[in-house]
C-alpha cells in the first residue's frame, strides 16, 4: 500500500503521527491522553502520596475541556466548518475533529484547546446535568448492560468493571479542584499522542505543530505512578442477571485472560493470535456458529470479540437468544469437542486471508486508521507492523494459545431477561 | 478524485451505474431491487433477503457462502432490508479488496464475488417449487426476532413509533422488517413465486465503485443478469401532502431510566423540490449538529438532555425532533423546542448559525466523496427522487440558500404529533 506514516517526537515529549491520504476531501486529527476511566488512583507531580478520585472523572474531564472563557469550543470549530467529538475509554480520552477546509487553523484550535483547561466552580456544575442524562441512557441500553455486568463478574477490583461515565451518585462528589488535579497530572505532552490523516503536506503539518507547541512551557514529569489494585486471575462471580425492558434475552459470555502483563509486540502476537482463534471456533464460517444457528440460539447478531490490554485482557461472546442457559452449555460443550478433535488448518488458513483483507479495507476510512493507531499506540504498538506479524504467526501459536485461552475454569455470563409483565 | 457515475440500462428496467476511481482500496457493488412499502406485501418482502443468505444452488448453506467469501480475503457481503420514502427495498451488498493490493497470484476477486453474488441473488435453494422449507421456517423466526428488537433500541424506537403514530393512515407507518401478524400465513412456494416477479418486473439499479472499467463492467452486469424481464412496474410516488387536522400526543409507558421525546413534523418538501435545500439548511440550524438552536438551548443552556437533533425523512417530507430528558422535564423541554421551531418561523437566525450550518452540510457533502457506500447512498436517493445530481452541484445549491428562504421553509413545517416514553 501506498500510505506512509511520518512521525516525530517533539522535545516536549509528544509523538506526532502523520498520514497523507491522497484525493481525500476529509482531513481527520485525533489528539489523545493515556488517561481512562481505569486510571482513578495516581500521584499528582510534585506529591508523594497518591491520591483516589471519583468514578467517571476522566470522562466528565472530558465534557469540561470543550469550555473555554469565550465560551464552547464546539462552536469555534463548526464556525471554521470543522465537526469536532471526543471519547473517553478504559484507557484512553481522545479529542478530535473532522473537515475539509481550513485543516490548520483547525489544528491549532484542537491543540490549543486541549491544552487550555477552563473549569468555573457553575461550569462543572452545570454539566452535570448533561452527563447524568447520558448515564441514564446508557441504563436503558440492553447491549451496554449485558456488556458492563459481564466486566463486573469477570474482575474482584480492577476498575474497568465500573462504568467509564461512573455513575449518577459519583459524578456528584465531581469538583472543580480534583478536574484541575487530573487534568495536571494526565495532560502534559510526555503523556499524549497526535495523529493526523487527510490530503495535506507531512511537513507543513509537522511545522505547524511544532511551532504551536514552541509557545508553551512543560515540565518533564517522568513515568506517572498510577495505582490498580491487585486483580487475583480467577473470576468474581460465574453469572450476572438483570432484568430490562426487552424483547428477548440478551446473552454475552467472557473469559478472563490470564496471561497478562506484557505489552509491544508480544502483546500484538496474542492480540492477532487470539482474533484468529476466536474466528476459527466460533465465527461464521464455523462448524459450532452452524450448528447454534439451526437450533435457533443465536442469529446474525451473535459477535465475537477481544480486547487485550497490557494488565487485563478478555474475550465477548455473545448476542440475543431465546435461551441464554441452553447457549451457554452449548458454547462450553462445543468448546470441549474442539480440545478434543484439535483446531483445523484450512480454517486457520482463510481466516487469516479474511484478516489480511479487512485489514486493507480499513484504509478506505480515515478515522479508522487513526483511532485504531492511538488506541494501540498506547500499548506500545505500531498498527503498521499488522500484516507483518500476521504473517509471522502460526498454525502451532493458535492451538497453544488455545491450550490456555478459553478455559472454562475462567468463564463468566451476562444475562439480561425481558422484564415480567 | 473521484469520477462520477456513467449510466447504461442493460435489461428491460435493470439501470447501472459505473462509478471508476482508484481512491479507495476496495471494489464496492450494491445492488437494490425496487419495491412499493405496502400494507399487503411487507412482511413477505422482508423475509426474502434472510431466506436467500441462507444457501444457493451452489452453496447449499451459509457456512459454504461465508467460507467463499473468507476465501475472497473476506469480501464484505450482505442481504438486507431499506426503507426510502414509501419504497422498500431488497439491497444486496458486496465489497472486495483490490487485487492490487494483495500478495501476487491473487485476481479475479471481483468476478469471483460477482459469480457469488448473482447465484445468491438469482439462483436460491430451491425443493417443489418453493424455497428451501427448513430455511424459510427457521429465518421467519428469526425475522420476528428483527421486529422485535427496535424494542430494544429505545432511541430508535421513540423515533420510529413517533412516525407510526403521526403517519397511521399512510404506508409509511410500516416498519421495515414488516409485521408479525403476517407471519404465520406466509408460505415458501409462494414466497419464492413473489421473488420470481420482484426479479422479472421490479426495477433494479445496479452500483459498482472503485478501480474498474466502466465498459467492462457493464458487459460482465449483462451476462449476470440474463434474467427473463418485462412489464417493469413503475413504482407508485410517496404521499407528501398530508393535512394535519389536529395535532396528537401520545404517551407510552415502559419501565425505563430515561424519557424519550420526539416530535413528529411535516415538511411538505422532498428531495427534488425547489425549496430542498433550503429546508436542508432549516433543519441544520433547528437540531443538525452542535451549533444547532435544539442543542444550544436544550443542551448548552437547560441542560435538560445529552443528546437532542432534528433529522429529516427527505423522501417522506418528515422530520423528527428527538431528545432523551428526564421525565419531570416534558412540558420543560416541549417548550423549549417548539421555542426554538418558532424562532426559525420568525426569522430569528443569526449569521452565525446560518453560516455554520451551511459550512457543516458541506463539508459533510464532501466527505460522503470519501466513501463509497455513503456515494452510492446519496446517489440513490436522486434516482428516487428522478433528479440526478453530482455532488458538486448539490454544494452550489447549498452555497446559494437565502436566510428568506429558511425562513420561508420553516414557516411550512406542521407540528403533526407529540410522542412521549415516559415510566410506568
Amino acid at each position: 500500500m501506498k500510505e506512509r506514516i511520518v512521525s516525530k517526537v517533539l522535545d516536549n515529549g509528544l509523538s506526532v503521527f502523520l498520514m497523507r491520504k491522497k484525493g481525500y476531501n476529509k482531513k481527520f486529527a485525533i489528539y489523545a491522553t493515556h488517561y481512562g476511566s481505569i486510571d482513578n488512583e495516581f500521584v499528582i507531580p510534585g506529591e508523594e502520596k497518591p491520591i483516589k478520585v471519583p468514578d467517571g472523572i476522566a470522562h466528565f474531564l472530558e465534557h469540561k475541556l470543550f469550555e473555554e472563557e469565550y465560551g464552547s469550543v464546539m462552536d469555534r470549530f463548526a464556525e471554521q466548518g470543522a465537526s469536532s467529538n471526543a471519547y473517553t475509554n478504559y484507557t484512553t480520552t481522545a479529542y478530535l475533529f473532522s473537515c475539509t477546509d481550513r485543516f490548520y487553523e483547525n489544528l491549532d484550535l484542537l491543540i490549543d484547546f486541549v491544552q487550555k483547561p477552563y473549569f468555573t466552580k457553575e461550569n462543572v456544575e452545570k454539566e452535570k446535568g448533561i452527563i447524568e442524562q447520558e448515564i441514564r441512557m446508557y441504563l436503558d441500553d440492553p447491549g451496554w448492560r449485558v456488556f458492563m455486568n459481564l466486566l463486573k463478574a469477570l474482575y474482584h477490583k480492577h476498575p474497568v468493571r465500573i462504568d467509564i461515565a461512573g455513575s449518577v451518585e459519583s459524578i456528584r462528589q465531581i469538583d472543580m479542584d480534583t478536574l484541575y488535579k487530573c487534568y495536571e497530572t494526565f495532560y502534559n505532552p510526555e503523556n499524549m499522542v497526535l495523529f493526523a490523516v487527510g490530503d495535506f503536506d507531512e511537513a507543513e503539518a509537522l511545522n505547524k505543530i511544532e511551532s504551536n507547541f514552541k509557545k508553551r512551557k512543560y515540565e518533564v514529569h517522568g513515568k506517572i505512578k498510577r495505582f490498580y489494585p491487585e486483580e487475583p486471575k480467577e473470576i468474581y462471580k460465574t453469572k450476572i442477571v438483570e432484568n430490562l425492558s426487552v424483547s428477548e434475552p440478551l446473552f454475552h459470555m467472557g473469559f478472563k485472560d490470564t496471561d497478562v502483563g506484557y505489552d509491544g509486540s508480544k502483546l500484538l502476537k496474542k492480540d492477532i493470535t487470539t482474533r484468529i482463534l476466536l474466528d476459527m471456533i466460533l465465527g461464521r464460517s464455523s462448524k459450532l456458529y452452524r450448528q447454534l444457528y439451526e437450533e435457533g440460539l443465536i442469529d446474525d447478531r451473535f459477535s465475537l470479540d477481544y480486547e487485550g490490554q497490557k494488565d487485563y485482557g478478555f474475550c465477548v461472546i455473545g448476542g440475543p437468544t431465546r435461551d441464554p442457559e441452553m447457549l451457554h452449555d452449548r458454547i462450553l460443550k462445543g468448546l470441549e469437542e474442539y480440545k478434543v478433535k484439535g483446531l483445523n488448518k484450512e480454517d486457520y488458513e482463510r481466516n487469516k486471508k479474511k484478516m489480511i483483507g479487512n485489514y486493507i479495507k480499513g484504509f478506505n476510512s480515515p478515522e479508522f486508521i487513526a483511532t485504531t493507531f492511538i488506541s494501540y499506540h498506547f500499548k506500545n504498538i505500531n498498527i503498521l507492523q499488522y500484516l507483518e506479524y500476521l504473517n509471522i504467526i502460526t498454525f502451532k501459536d493458535v492451538e497453544e494459545r488455545f491450550s490456555s485461552f478459553l478455559d472454562p475454569k475462567y468463564h463468566s455470563y451476562s444475562v439480561i431477561l425481558p422484564d415480567e409483565k | 478524485m473521484n469520477g462520477v457515475f456513467v449510466k447504461k440500462e442493460i435489461n428491460d428496467g435493470i439501470r447501472v451505474f459505473v462509478n471508476s476511481t482508484d481512491k479507495f482500496k476496495t471494489i464496492t457493488v450494491k445492488v437494490f431491487v425496487h419495491q412499493s412499502l405496502r400494507e399487503e406485501t411487507v412482511t413477505k418482502t422482508a423475509l426474502i433477503p434472510f431466506v436467500l443468505k441462507r444457501g444457493c444452488e451452489f452453496m447449499p448453506t451459509s457456512q459454504e457462502i461465508t467460507t467463499y467469501l473468507e476465501n475472497l480475503y473476506g469480501a464484505g457481503f450482505d442481504v438486507d432490508i431499506i426503507k426510502k420514502g414509501e419504497r422498500q427495498i431488497i439491497e444486496f451488498d458486496m465489497d472486495v479488496v483490490n487485487d492490487k493490493f494483495l500478495p501476487p497470484n491473487t485476481e479475479g476477486l471481483l468476478e469471483k464475488g460477482l459469480q457469488a453474488l448473482k447465484e445468491i441473488m438469482m439462483n436460491p435453494l430451491l425443493e417443489n417449487g418453493g424455497f428451501n422449507k427448513t430455511y424459510f421456517e427457521q429465518e421467519k423466526d428469526v425475522l420476528l426476532r428483527n421486529i422485535k428488537d427496535l424494542f430494544n433500541n429505545k432511541r430508535a424506537y421513540a423515533v420510529e413509533r413517533c412516525f407510526q403514530e403521526m403517519c397511521r393512515d399512510e404506508r409509511f407507518s410500516l416498519y421495515k422488517y414488516g409485521k408479525e401478524e403476517d407471519l404465520e400465513d406466509l408460505d415458501p412456494v409462494k414466497l419464492y413465486d413473489y421473488y420470481d416477479e420482484m426479479l422479472k418486473h421490479n426495477p433494479i439499479d445496479v452500483f459498482v465503485m472503485g478501480d474498474v472499467d466502466v465498459e467492462k463492467v457493464f458487459e460482465t452486469a449483462e451476462k449476470m443478469f440474463k434474467y427473463p424481464r418485462g412489464n417493469i412496474k413503475a413504482i407508485p410516488p410517496t404521499l407528501v401532502d398530508k393535512k394535519v387536522e389536529k395535532e396528537k400526543t401520545v404517551i407510552e409507558k415502559q419501565k425505563v431510566n430515561q424519557g424519550k421525546l420526539s416530535l413528529g413534523l411535516r415538511t411538505y418538501t422532498v428531495y427534488g423540490d425547489d425549496d430542498y435545500y433550503p429546508l436542508l439548511v432549516c433543519n441544520g440550524i433547528l437540531g443538525g449538529g452542535v451549533h444547532s438552536k435544539l442543542f444550544q438551548n436544550v443542551r448548552e443552556k437547560a441542560s435538560l438532555a445529552y443528546y437532542v437533533f432534528s433529522r429529516i425523512e427527505k423522501l417522506k417530507g418528515v422530520m423528527v425532533i428527538a431528545s432523551g430528558i428526564e421525565f419531570k422535564d416534558y412540558d420543560k423541554t416541549l417548550d423549549i423546542t417548539k421555542k426554538q421551531i418558532s424562532d426559525l418561523k420568525n426569522g430569528v437566525i443569526s449569521d452565525y448559525e446560518m453560516s455554520a450550518t451551511k459550512k457543516m452540510i458541506i463539508s459533510s457533502l464532501k466527505e460522503v466523496a470519501d466513501n463509497p457506500m455513503a456515494t452510492i447512498n446519496l446517489y440513490l436517493d436522486g434516482v428516487i427522487a428522478g433528479k440526478i445530481e453530482e455532488i458538486d452541484d448539490m454544494i452550489k445549491n447549498i452555497e446559494k440558500v437565502t436566510k428568506q428562504e429558511v425562513v420561508e421553509a420553516a414557516n411550512k413545517l406542521k407540528l403533526d404529533t407529540v410522542y412521549f416514553l415516559t415510566q410506568e
